[in-house]
């Protein structure tokens, strides 16, 4: 490690705690606090990477994160911004971009072939001939691209955070720092967000850190919420703010946002501005006073205010040669360096870093050469308004700060501190506290009105004016305007040249602002450049339009975590252990079979099966006027129904179209339990719980689904093993078909009921689900002297359609009506009223256009649900459901035909591609029509 | 959709916690003629402005409310229970 400049107060290095990584093959020695940036910097690493299109060598920028120069492949993470990431022990660092290493690429040759590469090269060069660009275009794309994307899935768990403060702070420098004190002070709550991993901003990087120490604790030490590494990074409809921070993406909504996202630098265009060891001031006050790292012996500063020359003394301090390029010439410059007045820096020379200045006059081609090992732009700031303009405010041209800064802002936002045109510490922390007042005071909390008053005087924008570098110089050489993309301000003038002559379509046809920075670095120079070939001043371009994202975001933190929610039944595990094959059905597991389904349907025929059905909904509905909802909710009546009886019932919309059926089953005067179709059944709570809003009505919906777990209990030898599980009386004279008792199954307290929708003696046994397995243990042991077996969805769909028992969804759709579906019989049209009732009445009265039929069919072929049903040659319905049964002997079905073919025994063909078969209809269930297994 | 509703229950949340039941609508009547029934099914007023609407708090308590939002700003004025609704709205009936 190169030396270390004498520890300082406030510096982020902790100089007892040393770490080592990876640079490639190198091994580089670190401090705890330091960044990966810092760590090479003081390493004597020059270069960080090579650039994206000529693969010239580029070194540390900014130290802020706003440039690309230092994009690196960091644990196998791409584009990670080294001068900001956290140095780790043991981290492996790659430098991108470059082969075989950043320091000798040997694509640099690129650089030397750049005529063949003017802007829109990859729209021009490569298409003639046609033949050629196939054999061009992988090597293309393998030049272009930045990093290498990783190949293995990302586990890192991510969340989506939604804050809704009252005042939220962007930025946490000196004005954020300030406004979130005032605020919090008052008494509003306000979360606080910041890029660093420390709060302070520009004052990171000053000499003394007494004024960042005291509105850090002023700040931090309130209730205000600070996020760290949490970039704000667009600003979307309805005042959204997303910021993505460390695995979490925010969606912030406050009622008051003040934006203090401060100012990046710019750097000056001429010739060599991109090698290594020309850098932004900021960089090289973040390197001498965080990480005690001194950029360059011998330095020269471009500046255009004084502001400029505490760069120089800083460096000066630390024991390097300074000299001053000022750019003023109207002197009142501080004394202590060699200055060149009136002058720019014509171009920088040096093949791996910047070994030499050209200094002269603006406009003059050559001047006098001045060695350097750096060189420091402190001549452009660029206000970060990107966020401002996104939220709608309106940027206007400043003459003194020669910028464009916020003018309107929207209602209830502020702009403080650089962003908004202050120069001075001082005068952002009273910017700041202004704002921070304002909201407060707005959020309802008491101000002191005297204070807001006095801090406005402080808080305007003062300062002399600047002078900005030229466009570009005169000198010959490759300038730069844009570092992320490489384009050259000869580029642009060739571009303006063919007509593309604003900053929109500048930006579209030679990619400037559109790189990893975000204009960021660029926006203001390649503006005034523009300006410049189209001969207007730097007032009259304007930026190009903002959008998200302002900062950098990975895919991962967008798309958020992976979840594919996934529910199982209490009694899961004996399905496992049974080795039953689950499906889906909804978000639910359920077993398809566990056997065969035809052996689980032949055991429920023959001796008795026990299926899980737990996934149903249930709810129930208690009080005193649960009776009315009922009535007004079902076609049913439910008035008349008795203590312990069961109903089938089935919903309807108000257009008289199926929603759902289900079991009714009154528990009490004022209480009923209702069961719904699995995957209905929040939908169906949602319909429910929503007439009953309407209504008014004194009656309260309660989802028990999964509170309670179910069995069903099937098969001509179910009796047997109820009585073996009860004392209760569950003979079929005691506990009839069609209703309901409570009693203890297996010593748990349970509600059964004596319905049978696969078509024999059931009992549906639900119970608190904490139980579940202990109950199937418990059934399946009792059962097993009788032959019990557990059978699934799949033996389950085979017997219900035996029984021509509906599945709503399955054999009804968006236009089923109860009469076309053959239920009918259930609509209580002299109700007074009930959802549907109008409709119906029309319905009756224009009589079914179509009916739901059972059809058998030969064995031969079992047609697909969805198969057609045809007559002469034209398409007249559909099966909705068919499969093949062995107690019927064939192919049983359910279809939707025409009314006038729905008799008994009629005929229609069934096809679906190129086979076809002929369903004979047929009115009764095909097992058991009368229903007698099902009674018994 | 990117805004908060404040749920009389647990107060404000993201949008993303409730599900829409769209504006306010009255029901035909046994009685009504086919064109009431026509328009109380298929039409909506779908106004560019304030509207009163139904939301319930799906990821919350479950509960139904009325909320007064502006359909083009997405400003939400007033939300409150269907017990506190006017008694002129007393009839509104939510959509099918
Ligand atoms: S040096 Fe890291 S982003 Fe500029
Ligand atoms: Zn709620």
């Amino acid at each position: 490690m190169s030396e270390r400049l004498p520890a300082r107060q406030g510096e982020a290095i902790r100089r007892d705690r040393r770490i080592r990584f990876r640079l490639e093959r190198r091994t580089i020695a670190a401090f705890e606090g330091d960044t990966v940036g810092s760590a090479l910097a003081a390493a004597g690493v020059t270069i960080t990477g090579r650039s994206f299109k000529y693969h010239r060598p580029r070194g540390l920028s900014c130290m802020t994160g706003s440039c690309p120069n230092c994009l690196m492949q960091i644990d196998g993470i791409p584009n990670v911004r080294a001068c900001t990431e956290p140095a780790r022990e043991g981290m492996r660092v790659e430098r991108q971009n470059a082969w075989p290493s950043a320091d000798r690429d040997i694509h640099g040759w690129l650089n030397t072939f750049s005529f063949m590469m003017p802007p829109g090269f990859y729209y021009k060069i490569f298409q003639h001939p046609h033949w050629a660009w196939p054999l061009v275009e992988p090597y293309i794309r393998s030049k272009a691209g930045l990093g290498r994307v990783p190949q293995e899935p990302d586990h890192r768990r991510r969340r989506r955070i939604n804050l809704h403060p009252d005042v939220l702070v962007i930025g946490a420098g000196a004005a954020g720092l300030a406004a979130t004190a005032e605020a919090a002070k008052a008494g509003a709550s306000v979360v606080l967000l910041d890029q660093g991993r420390e709060a302070g901003g520009h004052l990171l990087g000053e000499a003394s850190s007494t004024l960042r120490s005291a509105l850090a604790r002023e700040a931090l030490g309130s209730r205000a919420r600070f996020l760290a590494e949490t970039a704000a990074f667009g600003v979307f409809g309805g005042g959204l703010i997303g910021a993505s921070g460390p695995d979490a993406l925010y969606r912030i909504r406050a009622q008051h946002v003040i934006f203090a996202t401060g100012a990046v630098e710019g750097s000056a265009v001429f010739p060599g501005n991109d090698l290594p060891g020309v850098m932004l001031s900021s960089a090289v006050h973040l390197l001498l006073h965080r990480y005690g790292v001194l950029p360059g012996r011998r330095a020269v500063v471009l500046t255009g205010d004084n502001v400029g020359y505490s760069t120089a003394w800083a460096l000066k301090d630390a024991g390097a040669e300074v000299t001053v390029v000022d750019l003023r010439s109207d002197g009142g410059w501080p004394e202590g360096f060699p200055v060149f007045a009136g002058a720019t820096i014509l171009s920088a020379h040096g093949r791996r870093r910047v070994s030499a200045v050209s200094v002269g006059t603006v406009g003059a081609t050559s001047g006098q050469k001045v060695s350097c090992d750096l060189v420091v732009n402190a001549c452009v700031q660029t206000p970060s308004t990107n966020l401002l303009a996104q939220a709608g405010a309106r940027l206007v041209f400043d003459e003194t700060l020669q910028a464009f800064l916020p003018d309107e802002m929207p209602d209830r936002m502020w702009a403080v501190g650089a962003v908004a045109g202050a120069r001075s510490p001082e005068a952002s922390v009273a910017q700041g506290r202004l704002a921070g007042l304002e909201a407060a005071a707005g959020s309802g909390h008491p101000v002191d009105a005297a204070s807001i008053a006095a801090l406005r005087s402080e808080a305007a924008r003062s300062g002399d004016p600047i002078v900005l570098p030229p466009e570009a110089s005169a000198a010959s050489g490759k300038q730069f305007a844009c570092v992320c993309m490489d384009v050259t301000a000869k580029e642009l003038t060739t571009a303006a040249a063919e007509g593309f002559d604003s900053m929109e379509l500048l930006k579209r046809y030679t990619t400037i602002t559109m790189g990893p920075c975000q204009g960021k670095a660029c926006m203001a120079s390649s503006q005034r450049l523009c300006g410049a070939i189209t001969g207007r001043s730097f007032a009259e371009t304007s930026p190009t339009t903002s959008r998200p994202p302002w900062v950098p975001v990975e895919m991962g933190t967008l798309a958020g975590a992976r979840l594919t929610p996934r529910k199982e039944t209490t009694m899961h595990d004996r399905h496992v252990a049974a080795g039953a094959e689950f499906m889906w059905a909804g978000d639910w597991r359920r077993p398809h079979h566990y056997t065969t389904p035809e052996a689980e349907v032949a055991a429920v025929r023959n001796r008795v099966g026990l299926i899980d059905v737990s996934t149903l909904g249930t709810f129930r509905i208690k009080g005193p006027e649960s009776v009315e909802l009922l009535e007004r909710l079902y076609p049913n009546r439910f008035s008349d129904l008795a203590v312990g009886r069961v109903r089938y019932g089935v919903m309807l919309n108000d257009e008289g179209v199926i929603l759902d059926d289900g079991a009714v089953v009154r528990l009490a005067d004022d209480e009923f339990f209702v069961t719904v179709t699995t995957g209905n059944t929040a939908a169906l709570e949602r319909w429910i719980t929503w007439w009953n809003a309407d209504w008014g009505l004194d009656a309260l919906i309660l989802n028990v689904t999964g509170a309670y777990g179910a069995v069903n209990l099937a098969g001509p030898r179910a009796r047997d093993v109820m009585t073996s599980l009860t004392d209760a009386d569950v003979s079929g004279s005691a506990m009839p078909y069609m209703t309901a008792t409570r009693m203890a199954v297996a010593d748990v307290p349970s509600l059964v009921l004596r319905i049978g929708f696969v078509g024999e003696t059931g009992y549906e046994i639900h119970f608190p689900s904490a139980y579940g397995e202990h109950l199937w243990d418990a059934v399946m042991g009792a059962g097993r002297s009788h032959g019990i077996v557990a059978f699934g969805l799949e033996a389950q769909r085979i017997l219900r359609l035996e029984k021509q028992h509906i599945l709503v969804g399955q054999d009804t759709d968006a236009e089923s009506d109860p009469y076309e579906a053959g239920l009918g019989w259930m609509v209580k049209d002299d109700k007074e009223d009930f959802l549907g009732l109008r409709s119906l009445r029309d319905l009756k009265e224009r009589g079914p256009l179509e009916r739901l039929v059972g059809f058998t069919a030969p064995e031969r072929w079992l047609p697909p649900e969805g198969a057609s049903v045809v007559r002469e040659g034209a398409w007249v319905g559909r099966v909705t459901s068919a499969r093949r049964s062995e107690a019927v002997g064939g192919v049983v079905g359910l279809a939707w035909v025409p009314a006038e073919w729905a008799a008994d025994g009629s005929t229609f063909e069934i096809q679906f591609g190129g086979s076809h078969t002929i369903g004979t209809v047929r009115i009764d269930p095909f097992y058991d029509p009368r229903g007698e297994r099902l009674r018994s | 959709m990117t805004f908060l509703i404040t749920c009389p229950n647990c107060g404000p949340r993201e949008a993303l916690e409730f599900s829409f039941g769209g504006e306010t609508t009255r029901r035909a009547s046994p009685s009504a003629t086919d064109r009431e029934l026509a328009a109380a099914l298929y039409f909506r007023r779908n106004v560019n402005g304030w509207q009163t609407e139904w939301w319930v708090h799906q990821s919350g308590c479950r509960a139904w409310f009325l909320a007064e939002r502006h359909t083009t700003t997405n400003e939400i004025r007033r939300t409150y229970r269907p017990q506190d609704r006017p008694r002129d709205e007393e009839q509104e009936a939510a959509p099918a």
